[in-house]
């Protein structure tokens, strides 16, 4: 399936552009800094106070921040396609872009758990609510694998196998 | 002194391991999200955005914050002994520091509004002129990350 995304990919208009400009890579880049930025630091306060941290959030509250996620995430989802249309031999074969793409899809999971199970009960919880264990290990699975996703992102650069011109 | 800086043993330790420079980055960009991540929300809640959220909260995760950042001065002081004289240099670095300066500055100054707006007992209002540094941090920040993108194409 891979290979055939690659060939799909390679050589289209997209990519020869994005191939071509070379300010385009630096925007996206900046781009994807920022959308990291918007999903981790939101996440980061809405699974501390998932997990039972800073009860002076009322979590019904940090629920409201999911859209701060889902804004950083789409940015990076559109800037990812983006990288990946500019060099898609690089990502298809490089171990830390797919292990990054193999954890993203875990923790979209993880955040189904959530909308599903946990969501709906945070009304019922006060400052005084023990968060139950399910709470616990969707909050520290999130971070665990938000974290994850940002060390395998970074080291994209540094493993792998280089057939492309990635930097 | 930049070219001292590069033969010390740790900047010889960044630029020749294999593993040095890539787990630093590492660390830096796990930093990065904390620290850009809860001064950015903090700034839009300050500038009236997400009402809901009680702002004296950020005190107590602004902690996180400042944790995020000795991370990072760390771990960027390491990279940047590695290549002193290019990056003491580069404007794009240049510009990035004196943006983190900055952001770092309005951060204590924010705390301590928030802090004595705490104090005061009274329903928390959040004044126009913090609002405004609210703006200016959330723009610092904005700045640093564009420029330190930039850093690895300015040469």
């Amino acid at each position: 399936m891979l290979d055939s995304i690659v060939s799909f990919v390679d050589g289209s208009a997209l990519n020869q552009w994005i191939v071509a400009a070379y300010w385009v890579w630096p925007i996206l880049e900046i781009i994807h800094f920022f959308g990291l930025s918007l999903l981790f630091g939101a996440l980061l306060v809405i699974d501390l106070r998932l997990a039972g941290h800073f009860r002076r959030f009322d979590p019904v509250v940090t629920h409201s921040l999911v859209p701060i996620v889902l804004t950083g995430f789409t940015l990076n989802l559109v800037t990812g396609i983006l990288f990946f249309f500019g060099d898609p031999l690089t990502y298809a074969n490089n171990a830390a872009f797919l292990l990054k793409m193999i954890l993203i899809a875990f923790a979209g999971l993880n955040a189904l758990l959530y909308y599903w199970k946990l969501s709906p009960q945070l009304h019922t919880w006060s400052a005084d609510t023990e968060s139950p264990a399910l709470a616990k290990v969707v909050a520290y699975t999130s971070l665990l694998l938000w974290t994850a996703v940002l060390l395998c992102g970074r080291l994209i650069p540094y493993v792998g196998e280089y057939l492309g011109s990635g930097n | 002194m930049f070219i001292w800086l590069e033969g010390t043993p740790i900047a010889q330790w960044v630029s020749l391991s294999l593993y040095a420079y890539p787990m630093l980055l590492s660390v830096h960009i796990i930093g990065l999200a904390i620290v850009v991540g809860i001064f950015m929300m903090r700034d839009m809640r300050l500038m009236g955005f997400f009402k809901s959220l009680d702002p004296v909260a950020f005190l107590a995760l602004s902690k996180f914050a400042w944790v995020g950042f000795i991370f990072n001065a760390i771990s960027g002081v390491m990279l940047f002994t590695s290549q002193a004289l290019t990056f003491a240099q580069n404007p794009a670095f240049l510009i990035k520091i004196a943006c983190i300066i900055v952001g770092m500055v309005l951060a204590g100054l924010i705390q301590s509004r928030l802090r004595s707006e705490l104090d005061s007992g009274a329903e928390l209002m959040i004044s126009r002129a913090t609002r405004i540094v609210a703006l200016f941090s959330l723009l610092t920040w904005t700045g640093a990350i564009i420029a330190g993108r930039l850093v690895a194409y300015i040469l």
